[in-house]
């Protein structure tokens, strides 16, 4: 039994510890000109999915849950955010080369399509992020009609 | 105390605190050994580097291409943990080549590509178990070997179509044998696709 006590204090010295360190929070509202919304004409309904399930950890500008100011959730989150900004940003999106713009259209369209985004460890807390069916056939017919659109 | 305030939160909340414990658990074995590393990060470096000391980038355009074909076979053969491995062996000749010894067609086209390309070999090296999500990259990587291909006199090669797969939009991919040995359906249809053009 007290061993038990023991750990459990120990478990929440170490929470109430974690706390000091502090995060840098990805939240840089800025839109500029590279941001996707403004290297592509996007409708206002695929302007909202991307708000909803894809910003969070592909721009940035995370809307942060309440939990991602306590640690270690928070730094949990930092990794998906990075990881996620590292193989698509869409704050700076018309940063990349013509070719990898088209690339990541294509991309984004097969995460979406075969499902492994948005990814299932971040719907499964943040379950507004999901994507319905309607959404995604809005998502992906907008994906590919504008990637059509580059190759002419 | 925290028991009651536990309580009074919705699932969602507590699944959020549970991971948050789960984690501090993890944390208590790596303070132990006086590792504070927050976040592991894990940028990948293209192993398998080639040597080119002194070689010409001619050499290497070759090893760019046999590592592609070797990439190619492996998903041919549903193999996707060697497609891994090949994958990180074209990123690996890739970053070796020596762009001043290119022709300036070639560099324009090289330069073009490099980013994008590594991308999706990236992908693929990344991804062994996963034959659905490499050869999704395997088809880009492959339109942009073949605009290497076309400026890189070299031995024959064949720009071969494959017209079921993405369904039925079809994809390319770029072959050093003129007998069809298909990457995108792999072994469920070895023979599928035809010979578009002959390069060089």
């Amino acid at each position: 039994m007290s061993r038990k006590k023991t750990i459990l204090l120990t478990l929440a010295a170490m929470l109430i510890s974690f706390q000091f360190y502090p995060l840098v929070y990805n939240d840089d509202k800025r839109v500029t000109s590279v941001h996707f919304t403004r290297v592509y004409a996007v409708p206002e309904k695929v302007q909202a999915i991307l708000k909803n399930s894809c910003y969070n950890c592909h721009s940035n500008s995370t809307k942060y849950p309440w939990y991602a100011y306590v640690q270690p959730a928070g730094w949990f989150l930092a990794s998906h955010i990075k990881e996620g900004k590292s193989e698509l940003n869409l704050s700076e999106f018309g940063g990349y080369s013509p070719r990898r713009q088209k690339s990541k259209l294509k991309n984004m369209a097969g995460s979406v399509r075969d499902g492994s985004m948005p990814i299932s460890s971040y719907t499964m807390i943040g379950r507004n992020a999901r994507l319905r069916e309607s959404g995604k056939k809005i998502l992906l017919d907008w994906l590919n009609t504008t990637r059509q659109a580059l190759t002419k | 105390m925290l028991p009651s305030i536990l309580y009074t939160l919705n699932f969602n909340i507590m699944k959020a605190i549970i991971y948050s414990l789960a984690l501090a658990s993890l944390f208590l074995v790596s303070c132990g050994t006086g590792d504070k590393t927050k976040t592991p990060s894990n940028n990948i470096d293209s192993d398998g580097a080639v040597t080119t000391a002194g070689s010409e980038a001619k050499a290497t355009i070759k090893q760019i291409f046999a590592a592609y074909f070797d990439l190619k076979n492996a998903l041919a053969q549903d193999n996707s943990p060697s497609a891994a491995d090949a994958a990180k062996q074209v990123i690996g000749a890739m970053s070796g080549l020596d762009k001043g010894s290119l022709s300036k067609e070639q560099a324009i086209v090289f330069n073009d590509i490099y980013d994008d390309a590594k991308g999706h070999a990236e992908h693929v090296a990344e991804n062994g178990g996963n034959l659905a999500h490499q050869r999704e990259h395997f088809e880009t990587l492959s339109e942009e070997m073949v605009e290497l291909a076309e400026v890189t006199p070299g031995e024959k090669l064949y720009l071969d179509h494959c017209p079921m797969f993405n369904d039925g939009k079809g994809a390319n991919w770029l072959s050093e044998s003129k007998a069809i040995s298909n990457p995108y359906l792999g072994k469920s249809m070895p023979t599928c696709g035809t010979v578009k053009k002959e390069i060089n």
